[in-house]
């Protein structure tokens, strides 16, 4: 028992030292919150009608966008539909809402020309023409994607350039598969009102170039999405709402291709027509053929335009993998009905802000357990060195997981988190007020104190668990419901009562019992405990 | 309850104290109710001070500089289209500097720039020293709706839980308790018109988790003595007294402990360093751990007294309670004393169960025996 005992607190502390140790030298910290580091925070939601591909979508494009800014440690969080970005060190209001504001938009532009980037991948592009009737392909190896790897069909040339094709194997006049009859919607009120009328694609080469890779109406330059190629793009003749939110990855004619059907109407298919068929005859707007499928900037892909006119769906071929298939596919569901986020709320908090806050918090929480410590050791003399020990040790624990998942999965202590943790320090003491409370009542009744820590603990032992878990409930319904500080104040509460509960078990119990086990301590007066009623208090 | 003196001091610390908690319950509960009614009055009358969160609004927060105050705070305002009569323009100091808040209501992105340039521009800063704080009207209605959403839920998960671990009488004393708290919590903040923050809202929660944590503490104590009581003809307001007496030290020690970080908080984190998002944070706090700790023992454990005594078990043993020194034997002791278990088997003669009692207490009145040391 002794053995045992000895193990678990050797166990706990040696566990604890060594996560201390491992977090140290991989070089982990704490990353503070906004609030106490400074910068922007934008809360967006999602407004209208979108579907959930389209939210992911542009989330993800968040991401990217902020992670290509460089902001170091930024918090994109969604918290039910909303999407709370935060971005600590950056100060510059405007930029970080224009940072945020996507939309998982698609917008469909014609190919003016296209270069490979890649040092390897030298070889000029020439676009042979396609035609409706057979798949034609390029005849120079120079991919329109590069594909490592990717097992070659069939028909081997057909592999290198992606192509657009109706859904029926014929190549013109298909009939519109019934499920694309079926599925297509009337309703849906026309789209891309805001883009040009086609007429006005003839001179590409007058376009001026716009450095806004996102406006519709302008000539923009982007690289496609693994950088291997680069385009000048003309003016969007459609977005992605031209189709209808049902893209899928499939094999089609032997390899991964994307399936996707048209929306009927002006909105859909005819204007979606408009464009392919400038891009099949390959007039001015699209000499290379081409058409660019373009989110947020990037070209997801640009596959050659095999027929001038499309009627129900579209199958876009090429040297897919299935998860690029796939990927294109989400692509293009969020790019039917895009989601519209609105700012719902922005935070500036100025770094000197945060700074004082920090310290203030850090003097003041410290201080308050200082004084707590000293009332403990006033009260309970000898025993204040479990509470100490317990401290250190629940100390050591949340600086171990705070600092792990900060550094695995950008978790930030935010201020009303710290304000949690030294709240929960009264939790914490309470655990120790119940303990010795009851450990006194036992001695009181005579027993030994061997008996007492063992009787009282287990007593202990059952009100700290139902009180917890009341405490616990109360984190954890909050943390899933709620949103902004009060969710962070509940993830830090909960945290620190599970490291209650952890220490209580693994710490105090042993440390206790051994205590009352040693003889040096067993003395009652070492533990402020004195039974005669006459004695000096 | 203890005057101060040495001795009753003494007696709190070796856990000796004799208050008569049921006894005194109507003085506790007027004080409660006076304190409800008040705080439901003020709610009614002066409402809450709710902050940009919850109502939308902008907020702009910009150095106090020697060519910035809050009257051309109020004329930038003006020269921006807006009624500074209805801003809210704040001066705050910390111990570092001095910002000057301007708070309206949900403007447009443009006015929110064209207000930080201007502002920037009177207090001579650059743009980027001036914070902006904007929610939209219809966010900070979600907020709020969450907020409630998780708060009931919340509330039916701990009576299930409370019902099972303990029983459902206590549930309901517990969930009393704590709403006493939180309405008395919120009453002070009606009253004294202090803006209600997200902070705020962590902080009534906490005071609802700290409420019930306090509760459950005394409660585990009494369902303790119910069972160690159970042979005996105790009246239930006799083991809800002693049974408070005895967790007493710890609640006021748990209370002291609990309430020293805060106050550091309060009083130096936001008076000496001037963290003002403490504040606020820090004062909900205090009075709810204060209303936290007196109700669990003066509103809570009474109030299950009441409803345990509708039991049929305890419906017959309704009658005087014990008090003064018969009740400190019982709370050191842990146990009922002789003359107690006589005088109520004789209060109750002529039932038929008067003689088993005695017994039953004859088995319970031994201490139990001081077990020598082993020697291992």
């Amino acid at each position: 028992m002794t053995r045992r005992l000895l193990g678990s607190l050797i166990g706990v502390v040696a566990v604890v030292l060594l996560a201390v140790v491992g977090n140290l030298s991989a070089g982990n910290e704490i990353a503070l919150g906004l609030d106490l580091q400074g910068g922007v925070s934008v809360t967006q939601e999602p407004v209208g009608e979108y579907n959930s591909e389209s939210l992911d979508v542009a989330v993800e494009r968040i991401r990217e966008r902020v992670d290509a800014l460089g902001v170091s440690e930024p918090e994109i969080i969604r918290q039910g539909d909303a999407v709370v970005v935060n971005l600590p060190g950056v100060d510059n209001q405007d930029e970080a809402i224009r940072l945020v504001q996507v939309t998982g938009a698609v917008l469909l532009r014609p190919v003016v020309s296209a270069s490979p980037i890649s040092p390897g991948a030298g070889v000029p592009e020439t676009e042979a023409p396609a035609t409706g009737s057979a798949p034609e392909t390029t005849a120079a190896p120079g991919p329109s994607r590069s594909i490592p790897g990717a097992t070659t069909p069939d028909t081997a040339p057909e592999a290198t350039s992606e192509t657009l094709a109706t859904d029926s194997a014929s190549p013109s006049d298909a009939e519109p598969v019934d499920s694309v009859a079926d599925t297509a919607d009337d309703s849906v009120p026309p789209t891309g009102s805001d883009l040009p009328p086609a007429s006005e694609f003839a001179d590409v080469a007058a376009q001026p170039i716009s450095s806004d890779p996102n406006d519709p109406t302008a000539s923009v330059i982007v690289q496609n999405i693994d950088g291997t190629e680069i385009y000048q793009l003309g003016p969007a003749f459609a977005t992605g709402e031209v189709f209808n939110s049902d893209a899928t990855a499939d094999i089609i004619q032997g390899g991964w291709g994307v399936r996707v059907t048209l929306k009927r109407g002006s909105g859909g298919e005819d204007l979606w027509n408009i464009g392919a068929s400038q891009c099949f005859s390959g007039t001015g707007s699209c000499p290379t053929r081409r058409m660019a499928i373009v989110l947020d900037g990037v070209v997801q892909s640009a596959p050659t335009v095999n027929q001038p006119s499309f009627s129900g769906g579209v199958d876009i071929t090429g040297n897919f993998k299935e998860s690029e298939a796939k990927d294109l596919a989400r692509v293009l569901k969020s790019g039917a009905l895009p989601v519209r986020l609105e700012v719902q709320a922005v935070q500036t908090v100025s770094p000197t802000l945060g700074e004082d806050s920090l310290r203030a918090t850090l003097v003041a929480g410290l201080i308050g357990i200082a004084l707590v410590l000293l009332f403990m050791i006033l009260y309970y003399r000898t025993l204040a060195i479990v509470v100490v020990g317990g401290l250190v040790v629940s100390g050591g624990i949340l600086w171990n997981v705070i600092t792990f998942l900060s550094a695995s999965s950008g978790l930030a202590l935010s201020l009303a988190g710290a304000a949690g943790i030294i709240v929960s320090v009264g939790i914490t003491i309470d655990s120790y007020v119940v303990f010795f409370e009851k450990l006194k009542d036992e001695v009181k009744a005579g027993r030994t104190l061997r008996n007492s820590a063992e009787r009282g603990f287990k007593s202990t032992w059952r009100t700290i668990v139902a009180a917890d878990t009341v405490s616990l409930l109360a984190a954890f319904t909050l943390w899933y419901l709620t949103v902004g500080s009060v969710r962070g104040f509940a993830f830090f509460l909960g945290l620190a009562t599970l490291t209650d509960l952890v220490v209580a078990w693994f710490f105090t119990r042993p440390a206790m019992m051994l205590l009352a086990r040693s003889g040096r301590v067993g003395r009652r007066g070492a533990f402020g405990i004195k039974v005669a009623p006459g004695g000096a208090s | 309850m203890t005057t101060g003196n040495r001795s009753s001091l003494g007696r709190l610390f070796h856990g000796e104290t004799a208050v008569d908690f049921y006894g005194r319950r109507r003085r506790g509960f007027t004080v409660s109710l006076v304190l409800l009614v008040l705080s439901v009055v003020s709610l009614f009358a002066r409402g809450l001070d709710l902050g940009l969160d919850f109502e939308g609004g902008v907020a702009w927060q910009v150095p106090a500089t020697a060519s910035m105050d809050a009257d051309i705070a109020r004329d930038v305002l003006r020269e921006n289209g807006l009624d500074p009569a209805n801003a809210k323009i704040q001066k705050l100091s910390n111990a570092s500097e001095e910002t000057i808040r301007v708070q309206v209501a949900d403007q447009p992105a443009d006015v929110v720039d064209a207000v930080q340039k201007s502002l920037a521009e009177a207090a001579s800063v650059s743009s980027e020293d001036v914070s902006v704080t904007s929610v939209s009207s219809s966010w900070g209605r979600a907020i709020t709706e969450k907020a409630i959403r998780a708060l009931v839920i919340f509330l039916v998960l701990v009576t299930i839980y409370i019902s099972w671990r303990f029983e459902w009488r206590m549930a309901v004393a517990a969930i009393a308790a704590m709403a006493h708290d939180v309405v008395i919590s919120v009453g002070v903040y009606s009253v004294l018109q202090f803006e209600v923050t997200p902070a705020t809202v962590v902080a009534f929660l906490t005071i609802l988790g700290y409420s019930l944590y306090d509760t459950i503490v005394v409660f585990d104590k009494v369902q303790d003595n119910v069972k160690s009581f159970s042979g005996t003809r105790m009246p239930i307001a006799d083991i809800v007294n002693v049974s408070t007496n005895q967790v007493l030290m710890r609640s006021i020690n748990t209370s002291v402990s609990s309430l020293l970080p805060v106050l550091s908080l309060l009083i130096l984190g936001s008076g000496v360093f001037g963290a003002v998002t403490l504040r606020e944070f820090a004062i909900a706090l205090l009075v709810g751990m204060l209303t936290g700790a007196y109700s669990s023992l003066i509103v809570a454990t009474p109030l299950v007294a009441l409803l345990k005594q509708r039991e049929t078990k305890y419906a017959s043993l309704v009658g005087p309670h014990s008090t003064g020194d018969t009740l400190r034997a019982m709370v050191v002791s842990g146990l009922p004393t002789g003359v107690r278990a006589t005088r109520r088997a004789e209060a109750t003669d002529g039932g038929p169960s008067s003689g088993g009692s005695d017994s039953a207490t004859a088995v319970l009145t031994h201490p139990p025996r001081p077990r020598k040391k082993r020697r291992r």
